[in-house]
């Protein structure tokens, strides 16, 4: 052990020193190490530092407070709770049919146990005056001020509203609104005016756009002032701090729950309860999943990202470890020399990636410590929450650590095994000879390449699991990476029809593979990553674009405001008409059943909906209600739902297109135009008051469209729950079924507006669609974006510009990629080779061949490890691609059939399309390009004279 | 010489042939040759007469065709691999031509190596080294860097790591082919004052002045000894008085 | 002569007397060219008849000393600043030797040869000792001793000497080795094809070209 130890220790000793004699081989290496490791542990540190522990996550939550209490709006009925209080259900069994699920609000006030101090904590929104418009903005009302409350709101300037009129604005909001501390702040039809008092910001929510009133000053007001125009009151929510000598136990809290509350205990934070005391935990499907199993996946993928990253570093560095040894052989021969057994050469070798893996470890750290720790703030404002604290774990980073020296270590061990099976008499009289590249490894590669192949095939083929295909396709991958050494000697019986330079260096190459190997190898293993996903990403695109569904004809603009009625709805169809090139504008009106103010779906006071309702007759026998809750479809056989999945009732609408309340429209002809329908009986059917209807399961009988107008959703939901007809006033239209099936962009249904008011109807604006002249430009959309920010709308805007490629610029950065691992690994290649060549440039000169041959040859060396690794790899890397698009559309077949078996929903759809691309573009880019680049950067950077006869050792 | 101890070095019908067939050659045939504590042996012959085989079979670092090698009364022709690099540790020092020395270590941690390589803890190798160093006056190049040293240096640190721990064999491959007339004069005095401490030498060397040093000068030929010198009392050859000096 | 330039290199440090000369010659020059008292005064009086010494008093034991003139100072000033003659080379027995050898019938000139090797070698091996010893004393006496220092200069001298004759030895012996391959019938030595390849020295070059040449002279 001690003697082990001693002579690692001479080991060490010569390989630090040779590591700084050197400096610019070490250098290169030790980049290509630090770099990922500074990357990993920077990113540990961030996250652990980003990860708060339970006290500081109280007090950002809490203040100083000792519990939250907020209204679980269970009506008050008891609740579970987990200890976070994150998740809660009401405690009773409300699943079973016939009961309804408890809704509504509770007194949380009453639960609050006497002789607390308590702190009211409301928000609510608004839309407030900035310097550009208006914002809209969360408004909470808590005493920041109040020391219970300290630690939730950090004070940045100024301070914390003392008076009714006075406001705090985080930080973030004040930069969007562009005001400062002292500005006035008002908001829309509000009269009053507050003045800015400070600034602040929250620690775990960088992001908010917040203000902060005193209880009271801003809130209830402001509802007041906008019922008063009619709109609907905007929500608000309050909840308690509350703080009690004691705190609040998990007994407590659960006691506490029993009232309809919820409650985020600091004490059962700092002391959480077993997960067998949490009867939360004990419903079904409530288990506490958090440190739960799935990790293990995404450790398996991390691991193989890094294993692989691991591997191509290796095959980078390897070859400079390679020279290394090369070039010190005398050096290592004296050692066998003076008693060195091939333990100690391998040690020196191996010693070599020791110390520039260690190197690279404090190097990396150090950095990433620093780095983090100066970069602190700007990694704040990205993660958008302040970190705990500056958090190192130790034995992460050691972790980090050990895998850069493992890293190093294995870089070095082929030259190691290769310098020691020198003999010592070869190494100390330099003797070239060819090496005999080792057998073994090759037939391990290739039995690697038949069983991977043999997996994937399995996979693909008779299964369908990814994992199989994939781990599968990876063995063959580094079985191919094993057997690359036999690869690059079946390169060899084309040099002879090669001219001069490129033949020596083919010959050159292919006679030193100790060296070619790994430098192709590691090409190869990059083009074949960067080839299969592009094959795989190609393939997807080209599915992706044949599946896809555009929601507006191409070029075609909508703009849909829901809010406050459609108040803003003008200025936002101007801003459209002004910053678009707008052909034609087609006003879209909704129809409004209750107050005006209401949203869609609002559930707020006074607000109702409308169904456009479907004859009984036209439901699709698969889908209608049954009285027992059962599934419809289970009557059917195989055979009947396979057949009604085809029929008219049961094609579902398209799924594209823009979503509108009921799918109906209240607008004129222009709207035909935009949505490009040019049948002439739908104009004239729409002037003349009918119903234009774009889905047939909605027209009865008698030709006519039934609106149904609810007027109170409570009561209708109630009916639904109980299968019994929805209470309500039908009005019923005359329908013109579009003849042919048109695209109608989701619009089932289109009604005028003059039609609409003859029905009695209430109708609101909701925006308008627009045609446009040409595709807007990217300027015009920010600039409409900007307009509409002013706005402080909710617009919904939608600007159909076809199908766009999102996986262009990943496939560009990975050719990129793989071009500069590429150029790199046959750089280095071909820098051993001119450290070998010397002598034979030597000879070549003697002989009389112009200076220029050097230059052509290191081009060529260059050039033929990219190319034979290019090559490899490109072949390397199509055959999992296609693989894994085999399996998907495997895999898609089976869902389809199964889909068609069981009569779902979108069955009746043409079969999937799953298609394999092959990225030609960057095939080429890859097999031409990134070569003949490689060569001629080589040829370029190589001086046509060589360095003056130095002697062969050292 | 004394004949009555153990030879350190003992050739005993040693051969060796190069390839085969129609290159095969006859490096070395039949060499015997006894070397004795105490006593330099010059190995003189003109190139290709096998004398630098002779030398690297004598260490270990080649294998012979036929024949015994003994080193202090080891068979090392029986020994593996891991067997002759502990001999070359422990029983046995080289000294070439020249860039014997690892030009990542100084002169103390050279002549440390094979200790250091043997197990032996880098202190206690450092002080063996520093006391061969200051044995042999090189003490004050200890700290410097082989190519902070001029070739006699280097050459006679080279000798001091030849000898230090308990070798007492040294095998020298021309150890002055790259020195001038006076550097190598320094080197051979060196060699010679080891050998007169108890140490056996074997040195391959065509200068016939370097191996006038020698207690013995073996002639070999074709690989074959033909012929050697034993060195007389050179009182018979000078006369007078100037014998007394 | 030089026994003659050497008593006036002596005698120019200061007058001395006969037996005296003969020590400090001797001293100088280690034992290598011994000499006897008459020769010393054989010597001196031909000095004294060319005027280049003269007597001059006695010492205290009343032996006559003998001093340096100007003439004689001229004449080792003369001796010092011309190089020796080498126009008319020295008989040498082994070149005798050698060239008698070449072709006499029953004598193998490369055993001749390798004889006078070995005692060339061996003369070298004793002369190298006591050089070593020389230079032991140098080292220790420091170069004031020019005794010292020019006895280690002779020594190394006849060194010199030795090695070049063993030098030359080792050419004749290829040289031979040559001719006896291009011209086997001639030589007095047949000489074996394993010989030739394996002693041709400078290795299978050599050989190649002695076997083209024989090529070419059929």
């Amino acid at each position: 052990m001690t003697t082990w130890f001693h002579s690692w220790r001479a080991a060490v000793r010569i390989a630090r020193r040779d590591a700084w004699r050197y400096k610019g081989r070490s250098f290169l290496v030790l980049a290509m190490i630090a770099l990922p490791i500074l990357g990993v542990s920077a990113l540990d540190l961030t996250l652990r530092s980003a990860e708060l522990t339970p006290a500081q996550r109280m007090e950002r939550t809490l203040g100083a407070a000792d519990a939250r209490f907020s209204d679980a709006r269970a009506a008050g009925v008891a609740i579970l709770q987990d200890p976070a209080g994150e998740q809660h259900i009401p405690a009773g069994d409300y699943d079973s049919p016939g009961e309804s699920w408890p809704d509504g609000p509770t007194d949380v006030t009453k639960s609050i146990p006497a002789g607390s101090t308590v702190l009211t904590d409301s928000r609510g929104s608004a839309k407030l005056t900035t310097r550009h418009g208006l914002l809209q903005a969360e408004v909470r009302e808590l005493a920041a001020a109040d020391p219970v409350a300290r630690g939730i709101m950090r004070l940045q300037e100024g301070r914390f509203p003392e008076k009714d009129d006075e406001i705090a604005a985080t930080t973030r909001f004040l930069e969007s609104s562009g005001l400062s501390v002292g500005s006035t702040l008002t908001a829309r039809g509000f009269d009053r005016t507050y003045v800015i008092s400070g600034s602040y910001e929250l620690p775990s929510d960088l992001k908010a756009q917040q203000v902060n009133a005193l209880p009271g000053a801003f809130l209830a007001p402001y509802a007041k002032a906008v019922e008063k125009a009619g709109l609907p009151k905007p929500e608000d929510s309050t909840t308690y701090l509350v703080k009690k000598s004691g705190g609040f136990t998990w007994n407590t809290v659960q006691a506490i729950n029993a009232k309809g509350v919820l409650v985020t205990s600091r004490a059962v934070a700092l002391d959480p309860p077993a997960d067998s005391e949490v009867p939360l935990y004990q419903k079904e499907g409530w288990a506490n999943y958090e440190s739960g199993g799935a990790d293990a996946a995404a450790l398996a993928a991390v691991g193989t990202v890094v294993g692989l990253a691991m591997l191509e570093i290796c095959l980078l560095a390897g070859p400079a470890f390679a020279v290394g040894a090369r070039r010190s052989r005398r050096q290592l021969g004296l050692v066998g020399a003076n008693g060195g057994a091939r333990s100690h050469i391998r040690a020196i070798v191996l010693s070599g990636g020791l110390v520039i893996g260690i190197a690279a470890a404090l190097v990396g750290m150090v950095l990433a410590l620093v780095l983090t720790f100066a970069l602190r703030p700007l990694l704040e404002d990205y993660m958008g929450q302040r970190f705990g604290g500056f958090t190192v774990r130790p034995l992460e980073l050691l972790a980090i650590a050990a895998l850069a020296i493992l890293t190093g270590l294995l870089s070095a061990i082929v030259p190691a095994v290769t310098a020691s099976r020198q003999t010592v008499l070869a190494s100390l009289t330099g003797r070239r000879g060819v090496r005999r590249s080792n057998r073994v490894l090759p037939l391990i590669g290739f039995g690697a390449v038949l069983l991977g192949a043999a997996i994937a095939l399995y996979g693909s083929v008779v299964s369908d699991q990814f994992v199989l295909v994939a781990g599968g396709s990876a063995i063959a991958e580094l079985g191919v990476v094993a057997m690359t050494p036999a690869l690059v000697g079946l390169f060899g019986r084309a040099s002879r029809w090669l001219p001069l330079s490129p033949r020596l260096a083919l010959r050159d190459a292919v006679r030193n593979r100790g060296r070619t190997a790994p430098a192709v190898a590691a090409v190869l293993a990059a083009v074949a990553g960067t080839v299969a996903v592009s094959t795989y990403a190609a393939s997807s695109d080209a599915q992706s674009l044949a599946a896809y569904e555009a929601s507006l004809p191409y070029g075609a603009v909508a703009a849909l405001v829901t809010e406050e009625g459609g108040r803003d709805v003008p200025e936002v169809r101007d801003a459209v008409q002004r910053t678009l090139p707008v052909d034609v504008r087609a006003d879209v009106f909704r129809i409004a059943v209750g107050k005006p103010g209401c949203a869609p779906y609002d559930e707020g006071e006074g607000c109702g909906r409308f169904e456009v309702v479907t004859p009984p007759a036209n439901e699709c026998p698969l889908w209608v209600s049954t009285p027992d809750g059962s599934d419809p479809a289970e009557k059917y056989s195989k055979e009947q739902r396979r057949a009604l999945a085809k029929d008219w009732r049961c094609l579902s609408p398209d799924g594209n297109g823009i979503y509108v309340d009921g799918g109906l429209l209240i607008a004129d002809a222009p709207l035909l135009k935009v949505l490009g329908i040019d049948d002439p009986g739908a104009a004239r059917a729409l002037a003349d008051g009918k119903l234009l209807s774009f889905r047939k399961p909605q027209v009865d009988r008698d030709g006519a469209v039934g609106i149904k107008l609810i007027t109170d959703p409570k009561a209708a939901d109630r009916a639904a729950e109980q299968n019994k007809p929805v209470p309500g006033e039908l009005k019923s239209f005359t329908a013109y079924q579009v003849p042919g099936s048109p695209d109608s962009y989701g619009v089932q249904s289109v009604l005028s507006p003059a039609a609409a008011k003859a029905a009695g109807l209430t109708t609101v604006p909701l925006g308008a669609f627009f045609s446009t002249d040409r595709i807007p430009s990217t300027e015009e959309r920010q600039k409409l974006d900007a307009e509409i920010a002013k706005l402080g709308s909710n617009v919904e805007l939608t600007v159909e510009q076809g199908w766009v490629d999102e996986n262009e610029l990943v496939l560009l950065a990975l050719t990129v990629f793989a071009g500069l691992v590429t150029i790199g690994a046959a750089g280095i290649a071909t820098g051993l080779a001119q450290a070998d060549a010397e002598a034979d440039l030597k000879t070549l000169a003697a002989v009389g061949a112009p200076p220029g041959v050097r230059r052509m040859l290191s081009g060529f060396q260059c050039g033929v490890v990219a190319a034979m690794g290019v090559v490899l790899g490109s072949a390397a890397g199509v055959l999992p691609a296609v693989g894994l698009r085999l399996t998907e559309e495997r895999e898609q077949m089976r869902f389809y059939q199964e889909a068609l078996d069981n009569g779902w929903g979108g069955a009746g759809d043409a079969p999937p399309y799953v298609p394999i691309i092959v990225p030609w573009e960057t095939l080429a880019a890859l097999l031409v390009a990134v070569p003949l680049g490689a060569a001629l950067l080589a040829a370029l950077v190589t001086r046509s004279r060589g360095a003056l006869a130095r002697r062969a050792v050292h | 010489m004394s004949t009555q101890q153990q030879p350190a070095l003992s050739l005993r019908n040693l051969t060796r042939v190069h390839g085969s067939g129609a290159t095969e050659v006859h490096a070395l045939r039949g060499i015997d040759l006894d070397v004795h504590p105490g006593e330099l042996v010059a190995v003189m012959g003109p190139s290709g007469s096998g004398k630098s085989t002779l030398l690297t079979i004598a260490g270990g670092l080649d294998t012979p065709t036929s024949g015994q090698v003994y080193v202090e009364g080891t068979d090392i022709t029986a020994l593996n691999i891991k067997g002759l690099a502990a001999l070359r540790r422990r029983s046995i020092g080289y000294v070439f031509q020249d860039y014997n020395l690892i030009p990542a270590l100084t002169a103390a941690e050279n002549v440390a190596l094979p200790r250091e390589l043997d197990g032996i803890s880098a202190r206690k190798a450092r002080t063996e080294a520093l006391a061969a160093l200051a044995e042999m006056d090189l003490g004050h190049l200890a700290d410097r860097f082989p190519d902070e040293m001029s070739g006699g240096q280097q050459q006679r640190v080279a000798i001091a790591r030849a000898l230090v721990g308990d070798r007492r064999l040294v095998l020298a491959d021309e150890p002055t082919g790259a020195l001038d007339s006076e550097t190598g004069e320094s080197v051979l005095a060196l060699l010679r004052s080891r050998c007169d401490a108890g140490a056996a030498g074997v040195m391959v060397t065509h200068e016939p002045r370097f191996a006038a040093w020698a207690d013995r000068v073996v002639f070999l030929r074709d690989g074959a000894v033909v012929d050697q010198t034993v060195r007389s009392d050179a009182d018979s050859l000078l006369t007078g008085r100037a014998a007394q000096r | 002569m030089s026994i003659r330039h050497g008593l006036l290199a002596l005698l120019e440090r200061g007058p001395r007397y006969g037996s005296q000369l003969r020590t400090e010659f001797e001293s100088r020059t280690g034992s290598a060219w011994p000499l006897n008292v008459g020769q010393v005064y054989t010597t001196l009086s031909r000095l004294e008849r060319d005027g280049m010494v003269v007597q001059d008093g006695e010492d205290e034991a009343g032996h006559p000393l003998y001093a340096i003139t100007d003439s004689g100072r001229v004449e080792l000033r003369s001796w010092f600043e011309n190089p020796v003659d080498r126009t008319s080379p020295a008989r040498d027995e082994l070149a005798i030797k050698l060239a008698m050898a070449v072709g006499a019938p029953g004598v193998d000139i490369r055993d001749v040869i390798q004889s006078q090797r070995r005692h060339t070698v061996r003369a070298m091996q004793d002369y190298t000792r006591l050089k070593a010893q020389a230079l032991t004393t140098v080292e220790k006496n420091g170069a004031r001793e020019r005794d010292d220092i020019a006895w280690l200069l002779v020594l190394e001298q006849l060194i010199f000497q030795t090695e070049a004759e063993a030098r030359w030895l080792d050419h004749c012996e290829y040289r031979l080795i040559r001719l006896s391959s291009t011209a086997p019938a001639a030589g007095p030595e047949p000489a074996s094809p394993g010989t030739v390849t394996g002693a041709a020295g400078t290795g299978t070059q050599a050989g190649a070209g002695a076997e083209e040449a024989a090529r070419h002279r059929p």
